[in-house]
């Protein structure tokens, strides 16, 4: 399997923020900085991120054991990021 | 004299005043330490009351002691409380504040930053408390017009006396989504919330032992549960950070938590995401879903997960208080008393009353569907300053000379003993060329043809008799739509075979995080 870079996470969560704002008619910011805080910032809500994840899954195809990450990083992009594409380089 | 909301809690503080009645912000909270600050609030509210308006207090905080403390602050000052939520929208918070006309308003230290804006656009001044050590004085020279109490500049507890209240009391004022986008305020009596509370904490048998989960924020009327069964009878409410909402897996387990709460999509999402594992949660003993239709995959994966839990599905829309009907999860009865792969939503509570109708608001006969009209010692006061909202929602169907609320649910009559069946919204049955179809039908198929739980069923395009064709939003992965389409074909009739499947990685939601449908409608119009 091609180990999935981190540009791809990266489009992947700016598409789901973006779509995400769209559907409640809101600003949709021009990026997604890696300190961002998907949650804090009302980007994404507590069971959005729930959402998010389960998306993650089905977009990369691969289950991801989010109970590893921390709760307070999770929420953050580039940790988020980072996260994911270890993961999926993993077992 | 009459029992309150606050009554059992008091009762509580007395008896278990040493026991832990609260966990929040990564601390515990005794009865006593509850009672002491809470009273401190009340007492202060209580100097500044103003005999002549609706004694109504704002609690501006979110997951934080402070916001419980200005719950029971608010009740036990004889107010009823006006939860606002600061990851809502600052303008809807503005208009709730406004609508509601709170004289006082408790604020956390989390929330302070939105505060000013709320300062900003008041109306008419407001007694400003923060029962966090805070400091105002620059708040006070900027906003003179308003007063500000600081933790130190509380009354004392000694000072406080409990309020008499009358029969229309409110409890609460809670602000649900109005079909015209201006939140409407349901104002609900200390006597309705009463009754649902007997109700609920005699069926569960609520101990000091229990540990409750409080996933609802208090703009969803559904923490009204969590907070008030828990202190009736001395247990302790586990109140999740808004970062450890992300995950209820391992908060039920590190929490030893013994009654569990939540809106079904929870539960949906952890089987997702692989936290419904075999006998994973062993100590729940109570799991409770309510807010939105609970699908059977979801209940059946949930007690997997939960063995020794009895699982219970609620209904209730918040002008009947929180919930007025339930269902008793079984695995020999439920598979087969469950309708379009949903959970059935049961019986009414004792003193609740249901009607079901037809379009003219005539009663349906047995196994007919209709929408439900319920009334009884749970129906609410009606719409804040809305008379004219309330009488269309409240009112005298033809024959009958009681008041019921109509729900706007489509639901079947039972034949006999069997429970009421939810079949969607009234306004989720659409005519497509001229045929009467329920959206919820169509979601469930689908629902059944791909793997996700999350479908909304929506007519379009509009004609002139109602809607060409259905078009379907999915959320989740884009699959195989042919495949989809051909097996959804071989249960509906054509008519009824969705013409387009959006797939979408996060529906569009509300307030409350239910769908919202409204959104997706737009998101059509616009040219989806």
């Amino acid at each position: 399997m091609n180990a999935v870079t981190p540009d791809a996470v990266q489009d992947f969560l700016r598409e789901y923020v973006v779509k995400s704002l769209r559907g409640q008619g809101r600003e949709v910011p021009s990026d997604l900085s890696d300190d961002c805080d998907l949650l804090l910032s009302g980007y994404v809500d507590s069971l959005g991120l729930l959402e998010l994840m389960t998306a993650i899954q089905d977009h990369f195809g691969r289950e991801i054991d989010f109970d590893e990450l921390d709760a307070e990083q999770m929420t953050i992009v580039g940790p988020l990021r980072t996260f994911v594409v270890t993961q999926l380089a993993g077992a | 004299m009459q029992r309150a909301l606050w009554s059992g809690f008091l009762r509580s503080s007395e008896k278990f005043a040493d026991r832990p009645a609260l966990f929040a912000e990564s601390k515990f909270l005794k009865y006593s330490e509850l009672r002491e600050t809470a009273c401190r609030v009340a007492a202060t509210i209580q100097a500044h009351s103003d005999p002549g308006k609706t004694p109504l207090t704002a609690v501006f905080a979110y997951r934080s002691p402070t916001a419980f403390i200005g719950v029971l602050g608010s009740l036990l000052s004889g107010s009823g409380y006006v939860p606002l939520n600061r990851t809502f929208p600052i303008e809807r918070t503005q208009v709730m504040l406004e609508r509601s006309g709170c004289r006082s308003i408790v604020v956390d230290e989390g929330s302070l930053p939105q505060l000013k804006k709320l300062l900003e656009t008041a109306s008419s001044p407001l007694i400003v408390l923060t029962p966090d050590a805070l400091d105002f004085n620059s708040h006070k020279q900027q906003w003179p017009q308003h007063t500000f109490v600081a933790a130190h500049e509380l009354k004392s507890a000694q000072s406080w006396r409990e309020p008499s209240f009358g029969i229309d009391s409110i409890a609460y004022l809670l602000f649900t989504s109005g079909s015209t986008g201006i939140p409407k305020g349901v104002a609900v009596a200390q006597r309705n919330v009463t009754a649902f509370l007997d109700y609920m904490v005699d069926r569960y048998e609520i101990t000091e032992s229990d540990r409750l989960s409080q996933m609802f924020d208090m703009t969803f009327d559904l923490s009204v549960f969590d907070m008030f069964v828990a202190w009736e009878r001395g247990a302790c409410l586990f109140c999740p950070s808004q970062k450890t909402l992300i995950k209820p897996g391992k908060f039920i387990k590190d929490m030893e938590l013994t009654v569990w709460f939540s809106v079904p999509s929870t539960a949906v999402f952890m089987k997702q995401l692989g936290m419904l594992k075999p006998a994973q949660y062993p100590a729940l003993r109570l799991s409770l879903f309510c807010g939105e239709p609970l699908p059977v995959s979801s209940a059946t994966a949930w007690l997997e997960a939960a063995p020794n839990s009895t699982l219970e599905n609620l209904y209730g829309p918040t002008e009947l208080t929180i919930a007025c009907t339930l269902y008793r999860w079984d695995p020999s009865r439920s598979p087969s008393e469950s309708e379009l792969g949903i959970v059935p939503i049961g019986y009414p509570y004792p003193n609740m009353g249901v009607l079901v109708v037809d379009d003219n608001l005539l009663e349906v006969s047995p196994g007919h569907e209709g929408e439900l009209l319920m009334n009884g010692s749970q129906m609410s006061l009606g719409y804040w300053k809305d008379p004219a909202k309330t009488a269309t929602a409240f009112m005298v169907p033809p024959g009958k000379n009681e008041i019921y609320y109509r729900t706007g649910d489509r639901v079947r009559r039972p034949q006999g003993n069997a429970p009421l069946t939810h079949l969607g919204r009234i306004d989720s049955q659409v005519k497509i060329f001229g045929h009467r179809v329920e959206l919820g039908e169509v979601e469930s198929k689908v629902r059944n043809a791909c793997r996700f739980d999350g479908v909304v069923a929506l007519g379009w395009p509009k004609t002139d008799s109602g809607f060409g064709g259905v078009e379907v939003f999915i959320e989740g992965q884009e699959s195989a739509v042919e495949k989809l389409r051909a097996a959804i074909g071989r249960d509906l009739p054509e008519y009824m075979v969705p013409r387009r499947f959006h797939f979408m990685d996060r529906l569009p939601r509300n307030a409350n995080n239910k769908y919202d449908r409204k959104a997706m409608q737009k998101l059509l119009e616009e040219g989806l």
